[in-house]
């Protein structure tokens, strides 16, 4: 009976490994294949070609990963920091225009990609910030903006002030009561909301070549030709590079909620 | 501390909550803020403590304008009626918190908690959480985290209307001696009258952010200044009249009243209604309902339709439908003018 009672849990689980798990094995197995002729279910022989032209390519790939994972933190940590404080602003407070800055956090995900970026680009020239970091940082920061905002807005309003100001009335000032009451609270938000950043920050290919016009490189810069090159193999141990180094970073965070709990 | 409110009036959202309060709460007092819910209460509370900006008037604390302070320095303590223990804090880490805040060193802030958890009769408990603790534990590690932070001003909300009826007796013994032993003034936001009479030094009647009438509670309840005040603590019986020449008269009671000719409503309690069986049995019993230690008689005037209330001691022999007579005794009479 007991087993029965689980079967969607069972099934949920089932679905997970073969959609998340199946890929990133198939993955592990083509970074590794020498040939691979359709339609064998193994590849033909299995070689280090892909690991070594990663390792040995045109650029240092794993400084350019360190740098890129770098500055994606950077960008999460930024952007959890501004969204958390607008989220604040959004759901406590009052002030005339507050629909529209709601309104106009979410913007950049309406407006398409190639137009949000043609449009920053021309900007970004006129203010020199064109094919630097701080231009990169920024036309990042307002890709993951919204998502931060709006995991932040969500998980405030659940926690509400209620804690924070029973906080204050037993005479601790605002900002220790919010970094002592509220913030614990936040925890679940912020780390989620610092995945989520860092995801879209690691994987922008096309904005980040569009305004760091080739000089910032990123992981997702230096892999995205490769992908589209055609030779799986190479591609493959790319993709697995940028996937467990994600992961990698996902599992920190995971790690430091906890210590911070 | 001395409390004392100087014309607070209070809006939100364009709409008038509090109207020009006023009143003061002698250092060391504990007085009800008895009303209705809706009638602003809370607000009231919230605005001394600092939480809502006042529209218009002053909040004086120990003689000195607090107007400009922000909550946390006011040293007025909310005991909200949610209580609103920090989730991640063990009970003694609630109650820690106001001093470890402060900057008090680590040895004496844990022994003051351990000390103030005996002394809300919760010893032993200082490592649960939260959520492993019943309503009336939550609500005693909320008592004691407030007195950790040292108030001025104890402002509890509505602290005990979330506990069953025997939770509420003990409760409401141990904040008494809680305030006595620490001599804080102390407000108490309430909607029961027992509780509002049994436990205040004075009391201030609320209603649609108003106060109506702030005294003693035998005064609030034996000399209402209005028809609302009496109508709160309940069970006032009205019997219409007229004042002639200093003597009140109606059909069923007539007695002299000190006061300018014209047509009242006099007000009596159900103690001032004394039932019996001899002279004219102008009354009919219409119910005897039992309320444990007493009985509640409702008595209907034969001719004129007045109803009464009587209280009797149980076992009371009376039925419905008996015919009584009925004497009012009228040293505690109120005369309302009737306009």
């Amino acid at each position: 009976m007991g087993h029965r009672r689980h079967w969607p849990l069972s099934l949920f689980l089932l679905i997970e490994i073969i959609s998340i798990l199946m890929p990133l094995f198939i993955l592990i197995v083509w970074s590794l294949s020498g040939r691979w002729p359709w339609p064998d279910l193994a590849p033909e022989a299995l070689s280090l070609r892909g690991i070594q032209s990663l390792l040995g390519g045109r650029f240092d790939i794993l400084q350019v990963m360190f740098s890129s994972t770098g500055f994606s933190l950077v960008v999460a940590v930024l952007a959890t920091i501004i969204g958390t404080m607008a989220a604040r602003a959004i759901v406590f407070y009052d002030f005339r225009g507050k629909k529209l800055i709601s309104f106009g956090s979410i913007l950049p995900i309406i407006v398409p990609g190639t137009v949000l970026g043609m449009g920053i680009h021309v900007v970004f020239i006129y203010l020199g910030l064109s094919d630097t970091y701080l231009g990169v940082l920024l036309v990042h920061l307002i890709c993951a903006l919204p998502y931060t905002v709006a995991i932040m807005a969500d998980i405030t309003r659940a926690v509400g002030n209620k804690l924070e100001i029973q906080a204050q009335v037993l005479g601790v000032p605002v900002g220790k009561a919010f970094s002592h009451v509220t913030l614990p609270q936040l925890l679940p938000g912020i780390l989620s909301s610092l995945s989520m950043a860092y995801i879209i920050s690691f994987s922008q290919y096309f904005l980040t070549l569009l305004i760091g016009g080739g000089s910032v490189k990123t992981l997702a810069v230096v892999m995205v030709p490769l992908i589209y090159g055609g030779d799986r193999t190479i591609a493959s141990a790319y993709a697995l590079l940028f996937t467990l180094s994600s992961l990698i970073v996902f599992g920190l965070f995971e790690l430091a909620g906890k210590k911070m709990k | 501390m001395e409390l004392a409110l100087r014309n607070i009036s209070v809006s939100l959202s364009g709409k008038e909550i509090l109207k020009s309060i006023s009143f003061s709460v002698g250092d060391g007092d504990l007085i009800s803020l008895l009303g209705a819910s809706g009638s602003g209460k809370s607000t009231l509370l919230k605005t001394i403590a600092g939480i809502i900006p006042q529209t218009g008037g002053t909040v004086m604390i120990g003689g000195a304008i607090a107007d400009a302070l922000p909550p946390h320095r006011r040293g007025a303590v909310i005991v909200f009626q949610d209580f609103r223990l920090f989730p991640h804090m063990t009970a003694a880490e609630n109650i820690a918190f106001p001093m470890k805040m402060r900057g008090v060193q680590k040895e004496e802030y844990s022994k003051t908690a351990f000390a103030l958890l005996e002394r809300v009769h919760l010893a032993g408990y200082g490592k649960y959480k939260p959520q492993e603790m019943s309503g009336g534990q939550i609500q005693r590690v909320a008592l004691a985290r407030a007195l950790a932070a040292s108030p001025n001003i104890l402002l509890l909300d509505e602290p005990f209307s979330s506990l069953d009826e025997n939770l509420r007796q003990d409760m409401r013994a141990l904040v008494l001696e809680l305030q006595r032993e620490y001599r804080i003034t102390t407000i108490l936001v309430t909607h029961d009258r027992q509780e509002a009479l049994s436990m205040s030094d004075k009391i201030a009647v609320m209603m649609h952010g108003e106060i109506l009438q702030y005294d003693r509670p035998e005064r609030i309840f034996e000399s209402p200044n209005s028809r609302e005040v009496a109508d709160y603590f309940g069970d006032a019986i009205y019997v219409g009249g007229i004042v002639k020449s200093g003597v009140f008269v109606s059909d069923v009671v007539r007695f002299g009243a000190d006061r300018p000719d014209g047509p009242y409503q006099a007000m009596f309690r159900p103690s001032s209604v004394h039932i019996g069986s001899d002279g004219n049995r102008a009354f009919n019993i219409r119910r005897t309902s039992y309320q444990g230690e007493s009985y509640r008689i409702a008595l209907e005037h034969e001719s004129t339709g007045i109803i009464l209330n009587a209280i009797l001691p149980s076992p009371c022999l009376l039925r419905a439908d008996d015919r009584v007579s009925v004497s009012l005794d009228t040293d505690k009479v109120i005369l309302f003018r009737d306009d």
